[in-house]
């Protein structure tokens, strides 16, 4: 089934529906509005779908960060956010909890990824994480970034694009909220599912896209077939 | 508005404009979305020959840190005129005039920005003008607008905006620079479309009372059409309709 | 800090009184503070006044050099306006250049005595081409209890009345005097919780989101208008504001600005 998505700019009128007004919209005198420049989404909720804006983390979200400062009993955090974030010593797990200032840096060092859960989002903006994973450097893989609005579609509906990714690239995609997206498998293949996200961050408001991408992905498996 | 009148300019020859324009006619506008690649949103607009660049970088790290706001993001606004941009060359750095205009510029927009979304941040505006004709507030202020949206900034609203002026004893909309030069008065306005309200005033000149309210109805007249014409070029951007899966 | 936290609760106290349709010590809606204008207070200045609305002080000088006129009217004066927001006025201003307050004071002022074409700049000539008087009309802002534009205007007005064109100084010859052709005043309101405010003191300035500023003649027409502040104002509102201001124009000129 095809649908038909609306564009809208901030202000424009979408609904009476101000009980089911959602992200991205707001209620004025019981109509509701879009609040972004955007794709309007009506299931249960009316939602406008920002197409461009920086990522602010929500509580609940997976996020892949990069450690950037050693202040105990803190690491402090880069999560493609213009809010830092960071992650206590006693949200590692594995008795990271008794290290000291000294030896917080072999457990993660500056310039290490991890990936974390957001626990807690406060009022002026702290942001707590819990570490999920940490990928040292040298432990293979590649990390891609994409503006975080274009994350859905990567993913697609009911997961059907990535799913295509993993099969038709043969690698390992685990892609986070913030847009970043850890890849691992061989070389070629790594390099082959990198250049399909970027181009599908860039193309993602156009029709037909999953079609073109398999057709894209199918002709390079070609290739290597006729080798 | 020239102090010493040494020559009369006629402004209005057989009930038109030197440009040929009608009273009531604004100059054509040409808007043009996500110009820049660095900036996180971005817009080049044209108003007759004006020629303007406006960039958001945002929301991002409020700088000095003391100016902070602890609930919500600072707005701020910097117009600026290129030196090659007009006749006599504009020697490069902030003059009275674009301080003043920054500042009317920036509680244009403040209105419809929600800045509860971003506590701590800066949501910063960046406006060049490249050639100028007069109106130039107004044409930075209609492209600030289209730059915050692609910028995904949350607002309530577009702002839109434009100049009526008096003119041979006429009150006509969108002076250029010559009739801006030899008018009588200018009076810039911003307006938010949807709900007829104004968010930027200023009146250069002399009026009556009458010719004000004539003029304030005719700018925001015209800001309702710009605002479409605004809405156009956004919407037009992502054109091709983005179809659902499966 | 704790400064920050006085004020917060003042504008909360300002707009309760505000909703129940009181202003601090009784005044209405519509009435001034208690305005005093003295003229002549600064010897050495060619022209000077100074301004009290409630506790807000701004002090005028005029200042008269000779200069070379601008390339495209060779023939007229030249008018400089500046004010100084001076850190003495209010624990809110600091040294140091003009910021974008004290460059919209100025301008606002300046654009007032231009568009009325009050001064007639070709009486400032001197030698055309060459030479021409130029007026610096400086503003030395004193105490800042809000409001600071109309103290302003009526202080560059009252001390542009009484100009003494300095020829000896430069051993010319010539009139004395500057007759003033208009006398253009400004009127500031703000809109808060819905009310239509004359005169805004300090927390009241605090509290509204819009400001209009509405300088008219003795005709009643308009030479200049400009709105401040992060709010929006509907057109039926702006409409109020000029009558108001041109009415209040009307008594503050019969008043406080007397023909000598």
């Amino acid at each position: 089934m095809r649908r038909m998505y609306k564009v809208v700019v901030p202000g424009d009128f979408i609904s009476d529906k101000e009980n089911r007004a959602g992200e991205g919209t707001y209620v004025e005198e019981g109509k509701v509005y879009a609040l972004c420049y955007g794709i309007v989404e009506e299931r249960e909720e009316i939602k406008v779908v920002a197409l461009s804006g920086k990522y602010v983390p929500s509580k609940g979200d997976v996020v892949i960060g990069r450690i950037v400062e050693i202040s105990y009993p803190y690491w402090i955090v880069d999560i493609a956010s213009p809010y830092e974030a960071r992650l206590h010593i006693s949200e590692c797990g594995g008795g990271a909890e008794k290290l000291d200032f000294g030896s917080m840096s072999r457990f993660l060092d500056v310039e290490d990824f991890i990936v974390a859960k957001v626990i807690q989002v406060n009022v002026l903006m702290r942001i707590d994480l819990a570490l999920k994973e940490e990928f040292k450097r040298g432990s293979g893989g590649r990390l891609v970034e994409i503006p975080h609005t274009k994350v859905p579609r990567v993913i697609g509906r009911n997961g059907s694009m990535i799913k295509m990714l993993k099969e038709k690239c043969n690698c390992f995609i685990f892609i986070a909220k913030n847009g970043r997206i850890l890849i691992r498998g061989r070389e070629a293949d790594m390099n082959l599912a990198s250049m399909v996200i970027l181009k599908i961050a860039d193309e993602a408001h156009t029709s037909g896209l999953t079609d073109r991408v398999a057709n894209f992905l199918d002709s390079f498996s070609r290739d290597d077939e006729e080798k | 508005m020239n102090e010493g009148k040494g020559e009369e300019v006629e402004l209005i020859k057989d009930g038109k404009r030197l440009d040929g324009r009608g009273f009531e006619e604004f100059r054509p506008l040409k808007i043009e979305v996500g110009v820049l690649k660095r900036a996180d949103g971005s817009c080049y607009l044209e108003l007759g020959d004006n020629k303007v660049i406006a960039a958001v970088y945002g929301p991002r790290e409020m700088h000095p840190r003391h100016a902070q706001d602890a609930k919500m993001a600072v707005v701020k606004y910097r117009y600026n005129m290129a030196p090659f941009s007009v006749d006599d060359r504009k020697r490069p750095g902030p003059d009275r005039r674009s301080v003043e205009i920054s500042k009317v510029s920036r509680e244009a927009l403040d209105p419809v920005i929600i800045k509860e979304y971003y506590p701590k941040m800066a949501i910063e505006v960046y406006v060049e003008m490249l050639q100028s004709d007069a109106g130039t507030r107004t044409a930075g202020i209609n492209a600030a607008s289209v730059a915050l949206a692609d910028a995904g900034i949350p607002m309530t609203d577009l702002v839109s905006s434009i100049a009526v002026g008096k003119i041979g004893g006429e009150v006509v909309l969108d002076l250029n620079a010559v009739e801006d030069n030899y008018g009588e008065a200018d009076m810039p306005i911003a307006m938010i479309a949807r709900t007829n309200t104004i968010t930027a005033l200023q009146m250069d000149g002399r009026m009556t009372k009458d010719e004000f309210e004539r003029g304030l109805k005719l700018a925001m007249g015209a800001c309702q059409q710009i605002y479409a014409l605004q809405r156009a070029a956004l919407i037009e951007r992502y054109s091709k309709s983005k179809e659902g899966e499966e | 800090m704790g400064l920050e936290i006085i004020g917060d609760l003042r504008k909360d106290y300002t707009c309760n009184l505000i909703r129940n349709g009181q202003r601090v010590e009784g005044r209405g809606f519509r009435e001034y503070r208690e305005i005093r204008v003295e003229r002549d207070v600064i010897k050495r200045a060619e022209g000077s006044a100074r301004v009290k609305i409630g506790d807000t002080e701004v002090l005028v000088g005029i200042k008269l050099d000779t200069g070379e006129p601008f390339a495209d009217s060779p023939d007229t004066g030249v008018i400089i306006t500046n004010a100084e927001l001076v850190p003495l006025a209010s624990p809110e201003f600091e040294s140091g250049p003009p910021n974008e307050d004290s460059v919209q004071l100025a301008r606002v002022v300046d654009r007032g005595i231009r568009g009325s074409e009050a001064i007639d700049l070709e009486k400032l000539c001197i030698e055309e081409g060459e030479k021409v008087w130029i007026v610096f009309i400086d503003i030395h802002v004193l105490d800042d209890d809000g409001n600071l534009v109309d103290a302003a205007a009526l202080g560059a007005i009252a001390s542009l009345m009484n100009i003494r064109i300095p020829n000896e100084r430069y051993g010319l010859t010539g009139d004395d005097t500057l007759p003033m052709r208009e006398t253009p005043v400004a009127v500031t309101m703000v809109e808060v919780e819905g009310k239509i405010l004359v005169d805004p003191n300090f927390y009241e300035e605090s509290a509204a989101t819009s400001r209009l500023t509405v300088i008219s003649n003795a005709d009643g027409s308009l030479s200049g208008m400009q709105k401040s502040g992060c709010g929006g104002l509907k057109e039926a509102e702006i409409a109020e504001m000029v009558e108001i201001g041109i009415e209040k124009a009307g008594e503050l000129r019969e008043t406080y600005l007397p023909p000598l």
